[in-house]
């Protein structure tokens, strides 16, 4: 009973700057959702509305049929940095996620966690030690921990080299098919979008507002070299495409049906 | 500390001893090592240095007690509540731009010339460094690390605990630190401005009987006991911010 749904929702921060308008984005239980758009779109400023640290100025945001006011013990959330605790030691960064569970379920949890995010040995480590890579693994494993019905990923693997990056789509992958939480997450790598969602909501900047959702209709495992894989990531860039040229005024627009974006 | 940080000291020192021995100087205003360590046996033997150092550390220590305790209530308060740091915060730096010093003839006038002004003294020397370490560290804790205790599920008191707490505890040790210099400082002022024992006894009585000796003494015994007590301090420290990457850095 994990189904995330936004309904209506608006945000206009203090200063005046409307961050987002009218957003209507649902997930179905276990689906994973991306949402993709440009720098200043209002995507944290979403997933920060959806994790109940900020509220909306309009609309609801519902959890299995819940409105939420809040944090909410079923969301989770992955941040863009890994913001690991740093007088914890790693194992206990993990656990701190499981803050609900009772202490010897948490401490197994965490012990089983540690290895399967391949950090077998890592437990009694600083933060400071980790690479990037791992570190981000941690964040992953502290939100996961308490098996929570809605998982947050604000472009978590951003900051990372396309190696790392792709063993951690890996990873999330994994996790997703044992435990299937219902992801929301944000990118603006289409590449990402299009091996992890079942499902991508391209935004429009200023204010935020939803462009288009389309439906990725890709088998899993997701291989990038297929050409199904092109066909799908050709689709969204010529979406976001369209909603790069509705910004515009018209006389800006190119003309014809074949103009080049010199955006992409 | 490497050896060599010892060279100039110690040549200083057996300099300063061959010239009175070979009668160059007389000594009398600096007295030579052999001298100083003469007479701080004799001031140990008599108990009269362990008294002075007692009654001196029994300053200090209330002093800093209160000084720090109410410092760091004061601070957490504010750096809690922007509704008390704006009701409070003003008075307390305009009382802090009064020269501590300066206290002095009102504390006296009001409390009397004894303990209760001394360490009322020493408990505002210390109160102000420790005081404005911990509001701004509270007010410099990383909002994203309070976002990811809001996120688990903690409670504003597990928030201030467990995020808040562990962030603000460099910072705080470092203000106690500073606090605890100030005391040091601030109790020799307090015992210059009368007292019938204490390190700072010690000092105005050599000043007025002509021993220069037992001024050096005292003020060696002073730079003891400061980086002793200090030590103890960075001791209690060190286990709790192991997690640094600045630990030696800092402490
Ligand atoms: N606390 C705030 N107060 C005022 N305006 C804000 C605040 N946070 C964000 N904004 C504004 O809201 C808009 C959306 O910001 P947001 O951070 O959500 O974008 P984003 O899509 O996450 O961008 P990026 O890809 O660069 O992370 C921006 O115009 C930003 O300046
Ligand atoms: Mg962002």
């Amino acid at each position: 009973m994990t189904q995330l749904s936004i309904s209506h929702v608006g945000k206009t921060y203090a200063d005046g700057t409307e961050a987002l308008r009218d957003i209507q984005v649902r997930a179905n239980e276990g689906e994973i959702v991306a949402i993709l758009g440009g720098s200043g779109c209002g995507k944290t400023t979403l997933l920060r509305l959806v994790a109940g640290l900020d509220t909306p100025s309009a609309g609801t945001i519902a959890v299995g049929g819940e409105t939420i006011a809040g944090t909410h013990p079923a969301i989770s959330a992955v941040f863009q940095e890994p913001r690991l605790l740093p007088w914890l030691k790693v194992g206990a960064n993990i656990a701190f996620g499981g803050q609900r569970l009772e202490a010897t379920e948490r401490q197994r949890r965490a012990e089983a966690l540690i290895e399967r995010i391949g950090l077998a040995g890592y437990g009694g480590r600083w933060p400071r030690d980790l690479s990037g890579g791992q570190s981000q693994r941690v964040a992953i494993a502290r939100a996961l921990i308490g098996h929570p019905g809605v998982l947050l990923l604000d472009e978590p693997f951003s900051a990372l080299d396309p190696f790392t990056r792709s063993s951690l789509h890996e990873l999330v992958l994994g996790l997703w098919a044992e435990l299937k939480p219902t992801i929301l997450m944000v990118t603006h790598d289409v590449d990402e979008a299009v091996t992890l969602a079942d499902r991508i909501v391209v935004m429009k900047p200023r204010p935020g507002r939803v462009h288009e959702s389309m439906t990725v209709d890709l088998p899993r495992p997701r291989d990038r070299l297929t050409s199904a894989f092109e066909m799908m990531k050709r689709r969204v860039l010529r979406t976001i495409d369209r909603s790069l040229d509705a910004e515009r005024p018209p006389a800006a627009r190119p003309a014809g049906p074949g103009g080049a974006s010199p955006w992409l | 500390m490497k050896p060599i940080g010892l060279v100039i000291p110690v040549a200083l020192g057996l300099i300063w001893e061959g010239a009175v021995q070979y009668g160059v100087a007389s000594g009398r205003l600096m007295p030579p090592p052999s001298l100083l360590l003469h007479a701080t046996v004799a001031l140990a033997r008599s108990g009269e240095l362990w008294s002075h150092v007692t009654a001196t550390m029994a300053r200090i220590g209330l002093g800093f007690l209160f000084g720090a305790a109410a410092g760091t209530a004061m601070g957490v308060l504010n750096g809690a509540s922007p509704f008390m740091r704006q009701l409070l915060d003003p008075t307390i730096q305009a009382l802090r731009a009064i020269p501590s010093l300066a206290w002095v003839p009102l504390f006296i006038l009001w409390l009397g010339i004894f303990e209760t002004s001394k360490l009322a003294l020493i408990a505002m020397g210390v109160f102000f460094p420790v005081y404005l370490g911990v509001l701004s560290a509270i007010q410099g804790v990383d909002r994203k690390l309070i976002e990811v205790g809001r996120v688990f599920g903690l409670t504003p008191m597990g928030i201030a605990l467990r995020i808040t707490g562990p962030a603000v505890l460099p910072a705080w040790i470092a203000a106690l630190r500073t606090g605890l210099g100030l005391g040091f400082m601030f109790v020799v002022a307090a015992e210059l401005m009368g007292a019938s024992e204490g390190l700072g006894y010690l000092l105005l009585d050599g000043q007025q009987m002509g021993r220069a000796d037992s001024i050096l003494v005292a003020m060696i015994v002073f730079a003891l006991l400061g980086k002793a007590c200090d030590s103890i301090l960075v001791a209690i420290g060190v286990p709790l911010l192991r997690w640094q990457d600045t630990v030696r850095a800092r402490l």
